[in-house]
């Protein structure tokens, strides 16, 4: 495990800095790049998972899904314009599976309402990613954020 | 600014502080066409409302059979602000408590769901059996000749606060009533929606719960409301799911207090008048195509063709077919301006893996990060900021007509949301 830390952790961490800076810099199109064309994007509560329940409440099983639902928040979906800012730690190797590097890190998501300015913790939790190093270095074959609270305050148009 | 420690006391004012004048409040005279803006954010309606509808008689939503499947199973939930515990007994029977010890009133279940052998209160070890009744109180006859409960104390008089409980298809309802008629009579012909659609035993698939910061009447409007379906939700008529030009209908319970309205994919009927508004609509955009259009692709489990059900029942609770999506969402009032919806998403227990995966990438479509249906909680939240305090205002509701039955059947009618307001108007006393 830790021989994968030391040779990987500098890209992966970027890797999980570039998502969360596309995302906060309003391109948020740009994450769909950094997932492969057939992996998964995966936003679910840890109640769900603690109770092995299967239903999650994003679930993105490729990168044109995942597509898709950024096209739908750009063009369809309404809601009050908002803006979020990630704050990331903890983010660590923790093995490898069949040349696939098994990452954990934590995540805080602040929301900024646009109109009247309020901000507000909108979400943490834990990423459990597998990671990929290709040539074109490294991608997400899985994202799976799962998120502490129960609840979501109001809506969750913006992918974490 | 610091209060200054020197400040005299002559600046204080003393004697009892006037009383604020009781509000009188008078609905518009149009009656159930209007809905005044205070009854959305007055904190005295709120309270009346606890008493009057969700502990008046009604019919609320618990859960689903199926979260308390066996023995000793329970689940902790809410009427309206109360707290509530629903559990499975020794002989298989469902009952429904408040969750609050008879004794000192601390709360009982602190988990979502478990399971236990009997209800107990960790203040004072008073014991409850799975039905309510108190079984057991901790030194009840003191120690050594002293203390203990008095000697006319009868376990049998200080069991839980008990509710009605009643199911239908697996769908679990409980009253604080003893007067409302009995669920199914109190259901109506609306009955036939639910049987339609959860006809063999069910299977949880996970929840989902948005904490909205409006008024739950905000809310509860909303699946009522069919004529906003196809405006507010661009996605679905941008990709065909759903479409005021399709065969759709409407079905109401003899008061009016539950309604259902199903639309059928595939029946796509031109016409000039539909040419004509959708020209100005921004929710019909052709030129929008997914890249992965399989989330959409759905079964007609039902054979009836019906894509999309959307069933709502007074005053707590929807039931929702969207295409093979399936879910319950349970209203929960959280004060005046703030209301949590919990999304149950279930299958049937004999569903294969391929169904269940439908559905569950179905799950995209609906809820807190639905691709369609964001928009509601949005437009809840929207409403209630501009409704400022209330003081002012009420909003129109004549599509369709001004009558309880105006509108007919048509999904471009507020028939639905007038007969909310009649009933709850009904319930309130609010003349």
């Amino acid at each position: 495990m830790s021989a994968h830390h030391e040779q990987h952790f500098r890209a992966v961490e970027n890797l999980i800095y570039e998502w969360a800076r596309a995302i906060d810099e309003d391109r948020v199109e740009a994450i769909a790049e950094l997932l492969q064309p057939e992996g998964r994007y995966t936003v679910q509560s840890r109640f769900n998972h603690d109770r092995g329940l299967p239903m999650a409440i994003i679930d993105a099983r490729s990168a044109a899904q995942l597509r898709d639902r950024i096209k739908s928040m750009r063009v369809a979906n309404i809601y009050e314009p908002h803006h979020y800012r990630h704050i990331l730690s903890g983010v660590q190797i923790v093995g490898e599976v069949d040349g696939v590097l098994q990452v954990r890190s934590n995540f805080l998501v602040v929301r900024t309402m646009s109109l009247d300015g309020d901000m507000a913790i909108f979400s943490t939790g834990q990423c459990h990613d597998e990671v990929l190093i290709t040539p074109e270095g490294p991608r997400f074959k899985k994202r799976l954020f799962l998120y502490d609270s129960r609840i979501i305050e109001t809506l969750l148009v913006i992918p974490l | 600014m610091p209060t200054p420690a020197h400040a005299s006391p002559e600046a204080v004012v003393h004697g009892p502080t006037p009383l604020r004048e009781k509000t009188v409040r008078h609905w518009p005279a149009e009656g159930y066409t209007r809905a005044p803006y205070w009854v959305y954010t007055d904190p005295d309606i709120y309270a009346q409302e606890q008493v009057k509808i969700f502990r008046g008689k009604t019919w609320n939503y618990l859960g689903l059979e199926a979260e308390v499947p066996e023995v000793g199973s329970f689940k902790t939930t809410y009427i309206g602000d109360q707290s509530v515990v629903l559990t499975r007994a020794e002989d298989g029977s469902l009952h429904a408590v408040v969750n609050r010890c008879a004794h000192r009133g601390n709360m009982l279940c602190r988990d979502a769901f478990g399971q236990v052998k009997k209800l107990y209160c960790v203040y004072h070890a008073w014991n409850y059996n799975l039905k309510g009744d108190l079984t057991h109180a901790a030194f009840s006859h003191g120690l050594r000749g002293e203390g203990g409960l008095p000697k006319d104390f009868q376990l049998s008089e200080h069991g839980l606060h008990k509710l009605r409980v009643a199911t239908i298809c697996g769908l679990v309802f409980a009253t604080f009533s003893n007067e409302v008629e009995p669920l199914e009579e109190w259901l109506g012909d609306v009955a036939a929606g639910i049987r339609r659609v959860l006809h063999k035993p069910l299977k949880v698939l996970g929840y989902d719960t948005q904490r909205i910061h409006a008024n739950w009447k905000t809310y509860h409007e909303n699946p009522r409301d069919s004529y906003h379906a196809n405006i507010l939700h661009t996605f679905y008529g941008t990709f065909g799911l759903s479409r005021q030009s399709q065969e759709s209908g409407m079905t109401l319970d003899q008061n009016g207090r539950h309604v259902y309205f199903y639309t059928k994919a595939g029946t796509e009927k031109k016409s000039e008048d539909f040419d004509k508004t959708s020209a100005a609509l921004r929710s019909v955009n052709d030129d929008m195509k997914l890249e992965d259009p399989s989330i959409l692709k759905w079964r007609d489990e039902f054979g009836d063709g019906v894509s999309v059900q959307i069933l709502t029942t007074y005053p707590s609770f929807v039931l929702h077919q969207i295409a093979n999506s399936l879910a319950t969402r349970q209203l929960i009032p959280r004060g005046v301006g703030e209301s949590d919806l919990v999304w149950t998403y279930f299958g049937f227990a004999d569903d294969d893996d391929a169904t269940t995966q439908t559905r569950l990438v179905q799950a995209n479509l609906a809820g807190s990060a639905g691709m369609i249906s964001v928009e509601d909680a949005a437009v809840c939240e929207m409403m209630q900021k501009a409704m400022a305090d209330g003081q002012s205002g009420e909003s129109f509701i004549e599509m369709g007509g001004k009558t309880l039955e105006s509108g007919g059947t048509s999904k471009l009618s507020e028939r639905a949301i007038r007969n909310f307001w009649h009933n709850y108007r009904s319930d309130m006393d609010l003349a």
